[in-house]
């Protein structure tokens, strides 16, 4: 019966942790907040939420069905990968979507001259249709679990010339989760640092430094995560290219998806739209 | 034929052919008509009168037998002859022009050798002919093969020429006996010249001076069984790396329906093997033979067909072509509007090609541009360039989804120079700012397309297709559609391609230009044009109307390892560099002659606008094979702004390096290097057999007569009628042809033989 109760707390610890953040401020302050300039501009840009039926089938494509993939030269495409997350079993992937990536697509739009599809387009990792999209983004990989075809789907995916964008993940743990995705996928190829004399820093925006960019619910304080470094790491191909880019204790898609709340510092609603363009037009371009 | 004409006509066709035809009676022929109109009336009358068994038929058949009999009689009465101007002899020159080639030494289906006849024949002192035209001329000899000269007897004759030239022949035997009574020329050759130097700049004196010319045909008309590798057609120089696409022409007789290997050499390395199957008796086959070369630099590539068994001549089966393989790097300047995946994979394809640097320059936003792979900052620091000089450093320009309206009137004039002008290559991408979707249509630079655009649709949405692409008949031989795979499996290749989008709709080519590769599709209407070009001035311009042309990497159906994507960008890019002169270009008229044979060098020069430039110091160092330096003068031509060009003669055997070099105003303009390669040349044994028709059209327009071997024991007697030199009037009698004793036998026969089957007698 002491071992039973035992099992038991270690298996309600092992539940608390998982579900952890893993990173917890020190202190909370309210603060108050000033409406940044540009969060005005930036709340008229954003479009109405729109109630799209899109988000049906978690695994299935999202494109709208009359939509033939092709007659934009450019498709925000977002990954789905299997998981766990904050939002529940498997659906770690849909962190901030659709809103993040159809307000990220307004205002991308607007900064390059980009013929993008209007609409989010999620596709899953082992669904063979991800190669007409060379660009996909993955969110939360904290809460990563890829089955082995999406660990084959990816793969194969970089090696013809996909470039993966991952996004918002926090502390070890989460790192320790994601690293060991990425490795099946990748068993030999180092992940190093992308450090500022990149050309993904310069591809649109210069960037010069690089920032922790907040939860929207995190944006008050001062940080999300102190003591936290984001990072911005790599994994390149045998051919030396850049082939995935993960920002590591950043929370980009949160920037792009509450850049228009004037809640949100314009400070990481910049850095994060800079960080998206420059990272598309060198995903576009190399 | 004429055996049997001088038989009954007494004398030679060339006699009536030559002189005059009269009548020699001493009345005048009127009297005689009258005469014979008299007696023949007689004749009819008394066959009219006579009765008997005869009926009025009978006696009109018979009367008019006996008017033909009388008239035939009266004919020899009038005397008929032939006024004829013949040679005094021994009072006028005949030159015999004998060929000193190395075709003469050929030996013919007898196994004899053609040069077997002019020793029975000329060199020999008891050869009839020679004695027959010694006996009325005075007799001069040359000999001829690519240069000609005067000899005194067919002795010296060594059968060395490795060229054959008529008309150089025929302008110094002229030349040289033009002071001196001249019956005629006898030209005893096979006719084989390749030189290609105008027969008629040499004939045409002759006719005015009267002099004919009789040509005595050696050799067969058909050398067989024989293979021969006639004419390669390679590119003189080519980017290293590059596949070398080649065309050689194979004529047989006597192996219609073989095949046989065509294997290629280079330094004695055999780099590639093709079967070729060949075509009926006479008529060429084309074989196509696809392979790199490694290295830079001048090389040697050899062509050559292994003698198959019973080949009568085995000289002729192998050719040797001179190529330069440039190391340079090559700068493409690649425009695009937007950003674009095709960027990206495009960039990826070319990556390791060391030969290839392409320059991009994308716009990612009104005014604002990303430029990759530039060698310095200030490499299109301001955007697209604005100058032709910044423009034309380039090679080639490839322009992506990029509207007509970003370039100024002059930017889009300067496009289309750039290819008439500077000899660039264009290459057009599809996309929603590209043709007729992106406002081209009546630009400067629509004239230049290979395509015709046409209205764009008016779907808000914009036009949308997918489409399938298929190599043309014409694709299937290119290099740039051949994908890497022989060319039997280039057509399954791209069927195992995925299909890709368009949004241009174009489904028509200019005239001239050639469609490579087309596509089918749902939504098109029309076949659509995907791959096209066409040559524009000095350049050539090439439209690929697909926007993702990614997708033959990227998708799902392609192997990782298919390298189709990467063959096909390699190849189009290096295409689009193919053949784009530089500002200061030189080249030779020959890329190998003999040594001592001359060369002219041409050497085009231009400005850094490529602007013709006609005061430049133009300067050629000529490095022969021992090293020895030779600087010459090039001087401007005058007849074509920017041309120079100055003749040289190398005489040494090996490879000549040619270097030149054009300056202005102390600021050097440009350089260019090309080679030379000079050996005993083979062109005797390529088609050496009997021309006839070149050796009869020789005879014809001057006045002579063409002979064989068979024949030509008429030649001194020919000669004496041609009524050229100094002559004399000869009247001929021909009331004694044989001709007219048989007629008469024929009419009296006839009527006897009438009237008894008539039973009159």
């Amino acid at each position: 019966m002491s071992r039973s109760l035992l099992h038991l707390a270690l298996l309600a610890l092992a539940l608390f942790t998982m579900l952890n953040t893993g990173c917890t401020p020190d202190s909370v302050e309210e603060t108050t907040y000033l409406t940044p300039p540009g969060a005005e501009f930036m709340s008229q840009q954003a479009p109405p939420r729109v109630s799209r039926p899109s988000f049906v089938d978690p695994r299935g494509p999202r494109m709208d069905p009359n939509e033939i993939p092709g007659r934009y030269p450019f498709y925000w495409t977002r990954a789905i990968y299997s998981g766990w997350g904050r939002r529940g079993w498997g659906q770690s992937w849909a962190t901030d979507y659709p809103k993040g990536d159809q307000q990220f697509l307004v205002v991308l739009k607007r900064l390059v001259r980009l013929n993008a599809y209007d609409w989010d387009n999620a596709i899953r990792l082992d669904d063979p249709t991800l190669r007409r999209f060379p660009i996909v983004y993955a969110v939360e990989v904290g809460g990563m679990d890829m089955t082995n075809p999406e660990v084959e789907g990816l793969r194969n995916y970089l090696d013809a010339g996909g470039f993966l964008i991952v996004d918002d993940f926090w502390g070890q743990r989460e790192w320790d989760v994601f690293e060991y995705n990425i490795r099946r996928v990748y068993p030999d190829h180092p992940i190093v640092d992308i450090t500022l004399d990149h050309p993904i820093y310069s591809a649109y925006y210069d960037i010069e430094e690089v920032k922790q960019v907040p939860a929207i619910g995190r944006a008050m304080y001062p940080a999300e995560c102190y003591g936290c470094v984001p990072y911005v790491k790599g994994i390149y191909d045998e051919a030396g290219r850049l082939v995935v880019i993960i920002n590591f204790n950043t929370d980009l898609g949160d920037a792009w998806e509450w850049a228009e709340d004037p809640r949100y510092p314009l400070e990481y609603s910049t850095y994060a739209y800079e960080m998206g363009a420059n990272m598309i037009v060198y995903a576009m371009s190399h | 034929m004429e055996r049997i004409f001088e038989f009954l006509f007494k004398y030679p066709p060339l006699f009536f052919e030559q002189g005059d035809f009269t009548f020699g009676a001493p009345m005048s022929v009127r009297l005689w008509l009258i005469i014979a109109g008299l007696l023949g009336a007689a004749t009819v009358a008394s066959y009219t009168i006579a009765r008997g068994k005869s009926t009025v038929t009978d006696r009109g058949v018979m009367a008019g037998l006996r008017v033909l009999l009388l008239a035939v009689i009266i004919v020899c009465l009038l005397q008929p002859s032939l006024i004829l101007s013949t040679v005094v002899p021994q009072q006028n020159f005949v030159g015999i022009l004998i060929d000193d080639s190395q075709s003469m030494l050929l030996a013919d289906e007898n196994g004899e050798s053609r040069n077997s006849f002019i020793n029975e024949e000329f060199a020999s002192d008891e050869s009839e002919l020679l004695g027959q035209l010694s006996d009325r001329f005075a007799l001069r000899f040359f000999r001829f093969s690519d240069v000609a000269g005067r000899i005194d007897s067919p002795s010296e004759l060594a059968y060395e020429g490795t060229h054959t030239n008529l008309s150089r022949a025929l302008d110094v035997a002229r030349e040289e006996l033009s002071g001196v009574p001249l019956s005629g020329l006898v030209m005893i050759t096979d006719g084989a010249d390749n030189d290609n130097q105008p027969l008629a700049e040499s004939l045409v004196p002759l006719q005015a001076a009267g002099v004919p010319v009789f040509t005595v045909g050696l050799g067969e008309e058909s050398i067989t069984p024989d293979i021969e590798l006639g004419r390669i057609e390679m590119p003189r120089a080519v980017l290293e790396g590059s596949s070398l696409t080649v065309d050689a022409v194979i004529t047989q007789t006597g192996f219609e329906g073989s095949t046989v290997p065509l294997i290629v050499e280079d330094e004695l390395q055999i780099i590639a093997e093709e079967t070729v199957e060949l075509g009926p008796d006479g008529e060429p086959v084309v074989a196509r033979i696809y392979f790199e070369l490694e290295g830079v630099g001048p090389r040697r590539v050899s062509f050559r067909i292994p003698p198959q068994p019973g080949e009568r001549v085995n000289r002729n089966n192998a050719r040797s072509v001179q190529v330069e393989i440039r190391g340079e790097r090559e700068k493409v300047l690649y425009f695009e509007g937007e950003p674009r995946f095709e960027v990206k994979f495009m960039r990826r394809a070319v990556a390791e090609d060391e030969n290839i640097q392409l320059v991009v320059l994308q716009r990612t936003a009104e005014s604002k541009f990303l430029r990759l792979d530039v060698d310095d900052g200030s490499e299109l620091e301001f955007g697209f360039p604005t100058s032709r000089e910044e423009l034309y450093r380039y090679r080639a320009l490839i322009l992506g989804s990029v509207e007509a309206s970003f370039f100024t009137h002059d930017q889009l004039q300067m496009i289309a120079d750039f290819v008439s002008e500077r000899g660039g290559g264009l290459l057009l991408l599809g996309g929603h700012g590209a043709f007729a979707e992106g406002g081209w249509q009546g630009t400067s630079v629509e004239e230049v397309m290979p395509v015709v655009l046409t209205s764009p649709a008016d779907d808000p949405q914009g036009f949308f297709a997918e489409v399938e692409v298929t190599p043309t008949p014409a694709g299937l031989t290119h290099p740039a559609v051949l994908l890497g795979v022989e060319q039997d499996q280039v057509r399954e290749r791209w069927d195992s391609l995925p299909t890709v989008t368009t949004v241009n709709p174009i489904s028509q080519v200019r005239p001239g230009a050639t469609t490579l590769l087309s596509g089918s599709g749902e939504q098109l209407a029309l076949e659509q044009i995907v791959l096209a070009f066409q040559r524009y001035g000095r350049g050539k311009s090439i439209a690929l109307t697909i926007q993702d042309s990614w997708l033959w990497q990227m998708h799902a159906d392609v192997p990782l390892e298919d390298q189709s994507h990467e063959i096909f960008w390699q190849q189009m890019i290096r295409w689009l560099v193919d053949g784009v002169p530089e500002a200061v270009e030189a080249v030779t008229d020959r890329e190998q002659v003999e040594p001592g044979e001359n060369v002219q060098l041409v050497t085009n020069v231009g400005d850094s606008s490529y602007i013709e430039v006609n005061n430049a110091t133009v300067t050629a160092r000529i490095t022969s094979p021992t090293g020895i330096v030779e600087d010459l003068p090039v001087n401007w031509t005058v007849q074509r702004d920017g041309e120079y060009s100055v003749e040289f003669r190398p005489l040494e055997e090996g490879e000549y390096e040619v270097e030149v070099t054009a300056e202005r105003n102390g600021e050097t303009l440009g350089s260019d290097k090309t080679y030379l390669y000079t050996a005993p040349s083979d062109d005797e044994y390529f088609s050496a057999s009997r021309r006839t028709q070149t050796l009869r059209r020789i005879a014809d327009e001057t006045g002579g007569r063409f002979y064989t071997p068979e024949d030509v024991s008429s030649l001194p007697e020919d000669i004496r009628v041609t009524g050229a030199g100094v002559t004399l009037i000869e009247e001929l009698d021909l009331w004694d042809m044989p001709f007219l004793f048989l007629l008469l036998l024929m009419f009296m026969g006839a009527e006897w033989g009438f009237r008894r089957i008539r039973g009159l007698i």
